[in-house]
């Protein structure tokens, strides 16, 4: 097995992919560059990065404790929600996907809830056909929900569990849209309109221009719809959700039992 | 013969509160031996098993004490995959354990799991695909093969790496008798014709209790015992073929019709007859010319049947006969295309779905798609909530037919027949006066399903009328009035029990095989010295 | 392919492309569910191109030296915050032009993607997924396979739903979602089982040493991935930005390559590389290189 030494480092990584990843979200933002023609060449430079920063947490994910059980759970929470976001898709703003990978990153960690993001939306793109430029990011946004589901407080009641996972929600949401529009924003808009961004211009500049860009195209919308389906999901069935899962995790060994036997001639013990 | 796995001591348990359910155990097993374990739902008869390829601990929890061995090496404590060239493991829905999606991927999953060379993974996948007959299926996907097709594959992907063992938990439960049969055989000749060790673990018996070279029991308290057919004496989880020896004290036991019926002859018992003692007052559902098709197929075609209050009717006919479609089109929640159905407040069809469930109610064939609340404790609450009942309505149906039970277990973590009672419970709130069910004993060993028997005739004698979808002759014999065979949608004979089952008919029971007496039927019937 | 269509800003090569991949898609194409949306990639891509015309018509930023296409009314919008938006106005032929360039180049872009998706068999390429993201594949392909399934379960759920005589809609969800998830739990448990039993989780060991230097090359790789995407961006030098960003590229092999040693596996498949794969990929290279030498620009 792979030494746990060091295992801050791991952390480290994926701290910085996670800030990679969304500056090649950003990019528009942030660009200052005189030629419009190299801003291009960005655009496209990240299309083919952003599998590659993916690749690289996944792997730093992936060597970490990753046992058949949670392979295997993996593979079957994916399978569902794949299938529950295709149950939501077409319809304007409702967004169905989200609510399972935020409780269950919550329950099982971040590790988990970025493997959940990720690989719901490759999945339900590869049973669709819908495979596109956008999808690595796509990947990449509700990873990052995922890995920010897992860092949540965990508390005992019920009740603060459920209300953590609703405030949660409301910013993630649209935060998803935010990273989606901005990554839509030259795409749609390119350069030269006077909703483009501009090379030439600072970050505030850009930010309010993309602010209008949101609302006028009604991306703001779009994130409400799925602000909103996705809260009323977790209020909805979070409760029982979170027991399911919960019991699930110490079946597949995500959780140490905290009793603790003392048997001496124990030779071999199951989480 | 040499000896290739060999238990000393072990002991294993969930919690240390708990008794364990195997109490030192000490076992040998041969090369080449196939070998039947038996034991009561709920004991270590799995845990047996799975101790042998290290799923127990590492898959199960549990704490293990003791010492295994496996050709001759400790691997007490080792992981699944370290043993996985060695130990071969099929589990009982095929289903839900393959990986890939085509037949051949499935052969080579394991191989390629243990770094196998390629050329070495061609040739074994040859020799495994024809050793269990498979060679024309490679390239089929999974999905399409029949059930018994997909159990071959298991075991050929078990076996593939070359492995000497070969585990199987309960590899029949989700076949119908023929394939059963078939596998059984398969089975059999991996372990004498190819010195495979196969250790099997079945509760229905007598579908492999003839085959198999040694029985080891697993008892309730975890002590195990290895031997032959002598160990049915004092273990009663059998098929009345078996049973009736420890009830007339026979000895040597009887474990094929051939045997107990060359025993009956030389000397009959006394019997008593069927009482069809219920009261056969109205008529409480009438069905004609029911018909539904799906696409082109026709599932049920001009079906009409009686069943009146205080009776029980068994629909008896193959997976895939019609019969859950008939009693889906009978609640209404299935498709139905022609036919009438009356109950004494008109066509179910014209009901809300609650004021149905004053009428009739359906369990499904899963009964625990039902609950989905966390603990048995809530769901019997909610029910009388949703029922406007003043507690604990549901509580005493439920009790009537589980006894008291932990309020906290998690639904899930009751067995097959505590979950059937609980849904029987939950649907029965309401006073519905006709009940349907769909194939109530999947998963239930013998004694399960006698008290399941139990509960039904209770419901006889309450007055509600009640119609068992089942493929389980011994079952059907235990409970009902009147027999209605379907077959490909029609409805091809409507006899009372004894006529349907008994002596000449085409499903006799084993009772009737054995004595050839008209009117005796099952175990029950026969004044013993044990029940 | 993709890579070229990005960087050119003729029409024509962008025509040309998209011509290339939709032929190839054509001729190729496999009858499978992620190979029948050629129309839907199509769809969107003239989506594209027409959003972009149209977002310049909309979005314009009046030119007056240009010569005009359309005149429309100018309106302004202020939405509180920032300068006013600019609406309509006179559009000239060449932000039309522009807008047309822009949506083919995107649209070029697209259906090169979609060709690779359409052509791919997604089982195929996960299997050739290098093997430290084994275990991730696996979770996939276990994913792929079962999505069926959890379709047949969740309709036998609701129809067992329908026998406890409660609302359907958003009140019934938990009971609905809840027995799909605990079966979809209890069967995962199973699969796992079947594929421990079968050797899946053995590893290799690495020594402590190659371990130390796989987190630290993958940590370097993220790290300069991230800092050169902001030099590119931000500084005024894109070869240091470049330079940088291939630097992190080595790193990524690097931590690949080591984690991959720690992989037991073999690969039993039979897929040969055909040679329209080759020729493919012979082509692409060839565009890229044209790009990169500014011959078609």
């Amino acid at each position: 097995m792979i030494s746990m030494q060091g295992r801050w480092i791991s952390k480290l990584s994926i701290l910085f992919a996670g800030i990679g990843s969304v500056l090649m979200f950003a990019w528009p933002l942030l660009i200052s560059s005189d030629s419009a023609a190299e801003a291009d060449v960005a655009q496209v430079v990240f299309i083919a990065l952003m599998p590659v920063m993916l690749t690289l947490v996944l792997v730093e994910i992936a060597t970490g404790e990753i046992g058949s059980k949670q392979i295997a759970l993996l593979g079957v929470l994916i399978a569902l929600n794949a299938v529950i976001r295709l149950l939501g898709a077409g319809t304007a703003g409702i967004e169905t996907a989200f609510f399972l990978i935020i409780i269950a990153g919550y329950v099982f960690g971040s590790g988990f809830g970025f493997l959940l993001g990720t690989g719901s939306l490759l999945v339900s793109a590869l049973i669709t056909g819908g495979v596109g430029p956008w999808l690595p990011f796509q990947m990449m946004a509700a990873g990052l929900i995922g890995i920010g589901a897992g860092l949540l407080p965990k508390f005992r009641s019920k009740k603060a569990k459920l209300a953590v996972l609703i405030s949660y929600a409301v910013p993630a949401s649209f935060g998803y849209g935010f990273l989606m529009t901005l990554w839509n924003w030259p795409f749609i808009a390119g350069t030269g309109s006077s909703l483009s961004y501009l090379a030439e211009a600072g970050i505030v500049e850009n930010l309010i221009r993309f602010s209008q860009f949101q609302i006028l195209t009604g991306g703001l919308i779009w994130d409400l719809g799925r602000a909103i389906t996705t809260v009323l999901l977790i209020a909805i069935t979070g409760g029982l959700l979170l027991a399911t899962l919960q019991r699930a995790a110490s079946k597949a060994g995500f959780v140490k039992p905290s009793t603790k036997e003392g048997a001496s001639q124990t030779v071999a013990r199951g989480f | 013969m040499a000896i290739v796995i060999a238990l000393q001591d072990v002991t294993f348990g969930y919690l240390e509160t708990e008794r364990p359910s195997l109490n030192r155990v000490t076992l040998e097993f041969s090369s080449g031996e196939f070998a039947l374990v038996c034991g009561a739902t709920g004991s270590g008869k799995s845990t047996l098993l799975r101790i042998l390829n290290g799923l127990a601990p590492h898959f199960t929890g549990g704490a293990l004490s003791g010492s295994v061995f496996i050709d001759g090496q400790d691997v007490t404590g080792l992981k699944p995959h370290d043993l996985a060239l060695q130990v071969g493991f099929v589990n009982q829905q095929p289903e839900s354990s393959f990986v890939t999606d085509t037949v051949e991927q499935e052969l080579v999953y394991g191989m390629e799991q243990l770094g196998f060379e390629r050329l070495q993974m061609e040739q074994s996948l040859e020799k495994v695909a024809a050793l269990l007959e498979i060679s024309h299926l490679l390239e089929k996907p999974l999905s399409w093969l029949s059930g018994g097709q997909q159990q071959r594959v298991a075991i050929a992907a078990a076996l593939a790496a070359g492995q000497r063992i070969l585990l199987l938990d309960e590899p029949t439960s989700a076949l119908d008798p023929e394939a059963a049969a078939e596998i059984v055989g398969v089975l059999k000749s991996l372990a004498h014709d190819h010195g495979i060790t196969v250790i099997l673990v079945e509760h229905r018996i007598e579908r492999v209790i003839e085959l198999v070279d040694s029985v080891v029991v697993v008892a309730n308290d975890g002590l195990v015992t290895k031997g032959s057919y002598e160990q049915f004496e004092n273990y009663h989880l059998v098929p009345p073929v078996i049973g009736i020896s420890t009830k007339l004290g026979w000895n040597p036991v009887t474990v094929s019709v051939a045997q107990a019926k060359a025993k009956w002859d030389q000397r009959p018992a006394p019997w008593k007859p069927i009482v069809n003692d219920y009261l056969r007052s109205k008529i409480a559902l009438d069905v004609s010319g029911l018909s539904v098709s799906y696409k082109d197929v026709n599932a049920v075609s001009d079906v009409s049947l009686q069943v009146h209050s205080g009776e029980i009717v068994a629909l008896m006919g193959k997976n895939g006969s019609g019969k859950s479609s008939v009693l889906w089109a009978i609640q209404g929640g299935g498709k139905r295309d022609s036919g009438s159905v009356t109950t004494e407040f008109g066509d179910p069809n014209s009901l809300s779905a609650e004021e149905k469930l004053c009428v009739l109610t359906l369990v499904p064939q899963k009964a625990a798609d039902l609950l989905f609340l966390n603990s048995l404790a809530d769901e019997l609450q909610e029910s009388d909530k949703y029922a406007q009942q003043s507690e604990p309505a549901t509580s005493r149906i439920f009790e009537a037919m589980a006894g008291r039970l932990d309020p906290k277990i998690h639904p899930r973590d009751l067995s097959a027949g505590q979950q059937l009672a609980l849904v029987l419970a939950l649907q029965l709130v309401k006073g519905a006066g006709i009940v349907l069910l769909d194939e109530p004993t999947r998963g239930l060993d013998y004694a399960a399903k006698r008290s399941l028997a139990k509960q039904i005739r209770t419901l006889r004698s309450d007055g509600k009328a009640v119609l068992v979808a089942s493929h389980d002759v011994e079952f059907v014999a235990l409970v009902a009035d009147r027999v209605l065979e379907i077959n490909q949608g029609r409805l091809v004979s409507n006899q009372d029990v004894q006529t349907a089952l008994g002596v000449g008919a085409s499903h006799p029971t084993q009772l009737s095989q054995i004595s050839m007496e008209h009117g005796l039927l099952h175990l029950g019937q026969i004044e013993g010295q044990q029940r | 392919m993709a890579i070229f269509a990005g960087v050119s800003q003729n029409a024509v090569s962008q025509i040309l492309v998209a011509i290339l991949a939709l032929g190839t898609i054509f001729l190729f194409r496999e009858d499978a569910p992620w190979s029948r949306s050629v129309k839907f990639y199509l769809f969107l891509a003239a989506f594209v191109v027409v959003a972009r015309v149209l977002f310049r018509i909309i979005f314009n930023i009046q030119n007056p030296d240009e010569p005009t296409a359309l005149f429309l009314p100018g309106l302004s919008v202020n939405l509180g915050f920032g300068p006013a938006v600019q609406l309509f106005g006179e559009v000239s032929y060449q932000a039309l032009a522009d807008g047309t360039t822009d949506g083919l180049r995107l649209a070029a872009i697209i259906l090169s993607v979609a060709m690779a998706s359409s052509l791919a068999n997604p089982r195929t390429l996960l299997k050739s997924t290098p093997s430290v993201l084994y275990e991730i594949a696996s979770a996939v392909s276990v994913a792929i396979n079962l999505a069926p399934q959890m379709i047949l379960s969740l309709q036998r759920v609701r129809k067992a739903r329908s026998l406890r005589g409660r609302s359907k809609g958003l009140g019934s969800l938990a009971g609905t979602v809840i027995p799909v998830l605990e079966d979809a739990i209890e069967s995962s448990l199973s699969l796992a089982a079947s594929m421990d039993a079968r050797g899946f989780g053995r590893k290799g060991n690495l020594s402590a040493a190659q371990v130390w230097i796989a987190r630290l090359s993958s940590l370097g790789a993220v790290a300069l991935l991230s800092i050169g995407s902001f030099l590119v961006l931000v500084g005024e030098s894109q070869l240091t930005g470049g330079l940088v960003i291939a630097l992190g590229l080595v790193s990524s092999v690097v931590t690949v390559r080591i984690y991959s040693k720690s992989q037991i596996r073999t690969r039993f498949d039979r897929d040969k590389f055909r040679l329209l794969d080759g020729l493919l990929l012979g082509v692409s290279f060839a565009l890229f290189i044209a790009a990169w030498g500014g011959w078609l620009s």
